[in-house]
């Protein structure tokens, strides 16, 4: 039987071998230590917000001054979002508890777009941040979009694309959101190379992420405000 | 003689790559086709490989090709093309190293306007203007685009693009369409400028730009090279693997994945129609690891794109295809005049064939005829530079040098006004003295490169073409828009 301060100085050890695991970009090791910390007693939720989410704030802060890449925020957001979908919210659903979420977040590339590198760089970001993440992938029907919001209801719809010839796909989506009467459900918010912030207002969008971070603040701030 | 043909200036000076190396990329992309193998999302191209015995696998999609049929589909594609252009006086030969310059690429979400420096959503007008601009420009030989068709129904958006090339331009036409829909359209289109699909094949002025996704990956767009490569019209094959991104993190990395994915499309093709033309467009090129873009502008490009690339379509003894004259600078001037003259010189050494987007901002994000006129500018002085000097007697000139002696000059000599020809005169860069540029009122190169446009606009007609082609030509956008937006409703439900 360990002590409290022992057991306080083992779970500030896993805690803190998680968050570097995340920044060291080893999504293997990243497992493995949220494991740990599961074996350890440790609460699932606090190994995301002290393990993962502290990592990937560092991690944010670093792109944001330019010392580390988009490269380096991809791996990070792969490492943290492996440990969270893998262990540490399988934990938090079997012990019948609700992870704690920001926010509901339904994403996905439009149909006729195969690219989701931006994408899933988001999806991780908002994940590692405390969102609850719900990722469709690439190439995904308008009425899939329309149809996880009727069902999900999600505080956020992302679309993201990357070619001239789909980014009109996102007014698609908006336009089918208000056929259906749910566009007052959902904030939406596009990215994606072509997007700028002209397009997103010209289509009705609620946001426009310009990278994965400021996808994350714009997140933050359309669920705080609502 | 009305044919004449244009016959570039020949580029093969630079050389990155030993013989081996080349020979390493080549069986580098062999082991990439044979073992990792391409996914193809579309059942008629799976049914094509499968026909052929290439190893797939129709659940997974994935296509494995042998060595002898890549082998086979490179011996089969032709070594040289004849790129026409509505006028014969513009027409191009593709072979070698020979080295043509084009205005643009696909179609820009932006263009920065000329007139207010304002960037905005491009329509019809601004694709018109455009498009007369890069007809005028002298070095350009090619044509793509610096804008596109925004305010149409986005279905028929390629459709209008193409009709305004095909009305506003004289010179070869090369041109992306995302389907084998707008392909099928483009020949019925090209088919009615020339009076015949004959007449097309006889004199392609049009080519076929067609992007496998990478990694590795024929999509259903792709389909599009079907009808082409069975009319026999020119095909470029552009994919666009990004370093650390859809490739591997290094520049000879992504080399193998454009290489791979360029072979697997030529393959195709030859096995739809053996000896079909196409352009060899095997790039590596470069994600900038900071920010995540396509870094048009970077040293690595350059190599990638364009000195790597031109060797291995040498090696394939196949036309080729690049890039040059473009910029990740968001306007006109030092950085993007930096750029351009790097890849645009740097294409032009590697004797790339066809080195286009000239005129492009922001990494493909803006087009900009201001910035086009500057590239010309530009081109133009790389195009000398290839083009070399001559050393013969006449050129070494002792003998002027006798007569003139020391302390002399060489002003009025005959000899001089004879070769004055061998200097470049810049069009718009200005190399007079200072007092003259400061009482020409001290303008700046985007001052000048605006007056040009306008200029232009005013004075440059092509030849139209005839009132029943250009109705029969609107009738096919017309009627196809009609199709295009149906579908796309139905498939909406």
């Amino acid at each position: 039987m360990k002590d409290t301060e022992t057991r306080c100085r083992d779970e500030q050890e896993i805690l803190e071998g998680l968050k570097q695991a995340v920044l060291n970009f080893e999504p293997d090791e990243a497992v493995e230590m949220a494991k740990k910390a599961i074996d350890d007693g440790i609460d699932p939720s606090e190994a995301i917000e002290k393990g993962v989410g502290r990592a990937l704030s560092i991690v944010g802060k670093k792109y944001e001054e330019g010392e580390l890449f988009i490269i380096h925020l991809a791996a990070a957001g792969e490492a943290g979002s492996r440990a969270i979908n893998e262990v540490l919210k399988p934990e938090i659903e079997k012990r019948g508890d609700k992870a704690p979420s920001r926010g509901k977040i339904v994403i996905g590339t439009v149909s006729g777009d195969i690219h989701e590198i931006g994408k899933t760089i988001v999806s991780a970001m908002l994940l590692a941040n405390g969102f609850e993440v719900i990722d469709l992938g690439r190439d995904v029907p308008v009425d899939t979009f329309v149809d996880k919001v009727r069902h999900e209801s999600p505080h956020i719809l992302g679309l993201s694309a990357l070619l001239s010839t789909t980014i009109p796909i996102q007014r698609d989506v908006i336009e089918a959101l208000k056929k259906e009467g749910l566009r007052d459900k959902v904030k939406v918010m596009v990215g994606g190379a072509p997007v700028t912030d002209e397009w997103a207002k010209e289509i009705g969008a609620d946001a426009y992420g310009t990278d994965a971070i400021d996808a994350v603040n714009k997140a933050k701030s359309l669920v705080e405000a609502s | 003689m009305s044919n004449v043909v244009n016959r570039g200036p020949k580029g093969n000076q630079l050389r990155l790559l030993s013989r081996e190396e080349v020979e390493a990329v080549h069986n580098a992309a062999l082991d990439v086709l044979k073992d990792t193998g391409i996914d193809c999302y579309s059942d008629k191209i799976l049914g094509i490989f499968e026909e052929a015995g290439a190893d797939v696998d129709r659940e997974k999609r994935r296509v494995r090709i042998p060595e002898h049929l890549i082998d086979e589909a490179i011996n089969k594609a032709p070594s040289k093309i004849l790129f026409c252009g509505r006028d014969s006086k513009n027409d191009i030969l593709l072979e070698g190293s020979r080295v043509y310059y084009g205005f643009g690429g696909t179609p820009t979400p932006l263009i920065l306007d000329h007139r207010t420096d304002e960037f905005r959503r491009p329509g019809k007008k601004d694709m018109i203007e455009t498009t007369l601009v890069g007809d005028a420009l002298s070095n350009m030989d090619f044509m793509m685009t610096n804008a596109g068709v925004f305010d149409v129904p986005y279905e028929a958006e390629y459709l209008h693009e193409f009709e305004i090339l095909l009305n506003y331009t004289q010179k070869p036409i090369l041109y992306s369409a995302p389907s084998a829909y707008l392909a099928e359209k483009y020949l019925e289109m090209g088919a009615i400028v020339a009076g015949s699909l004959k007449e097309l094949q006889r004199r392609p002025f049009i080519a076929l730009y067609t992007e496998p996704a990478s990694p590795l990956m024929l999509t259903k767009s792709q389909e599009n090279l079907i009808g082409f490569a069975k009319a026999n019209i020119p095909i470029a094959i552009a994919p666009m693997p990004l370093s650390g991104g859809t490739a591997p993190g290094t520049v000879m990395g992504s080399c193998v994945v454009g290489t791979s994915e360029t072979l697997a499309a030529i393959t195709l093709i030859q096995l739809v129609n053996p000896h079909a033309p196409v352009i060899y467009g095997g790039w590596g090129l470069t994600m900038d690891p900071r920010s995540g873009m396509c870094a048009y502008g970077s040293p690595e490009f350059a190599m990638g794109a364009n000195a790597i690339m031109a060797q291995m379509a040498r090696f394939y003894n196949l036309p080729s295809y690049g890039f040059g004259g473009c910029a990740d600078g968001k306007l006109p001037g030092p950085q993007s005049g930096a750029e351009v003259m790097m890849n645009a010189l740097v294409a032009g050494q590697s004797g790339v064939n066809l080195i286009h987007d000239c005129g492009y901002l922001a990494g493909g994000m803006v087009g900009s005829i201001e910035q086009a006129v500057i590239a010309n500018e530009i081109v133009g002085m790389a195009k000398r530079i290839i083009q070399g000097v001559r050393v013969d007697d006449d050129h070494l000139a002792v003998d002027v040098i006798r007569e003139v002696g020391p302390g002399g000059n060489f002003v009025t000599q005959k000899h001089t006004r004879e070769h004055v020809g061998e200097f470049l005169l810049s069009e718009l860069f200005d190399r007079n003295s200072f007092g003259t540029w400061q009482s020409g009122g001290a303008k700046d190169t985007r001052t000048v490169a605006k007056e040009r446009i306008e200029k232009i606009l005013k004075q440059h007609k092509p030849e139209p073409l005839g009132q029943e082609i250009r109705e029969r030509l609107s009738e096919v956008v017309k009627e196809g828009e009609r199709e295009l937006t149906t579908k796309q409703r139905k498939a909406e439900g």
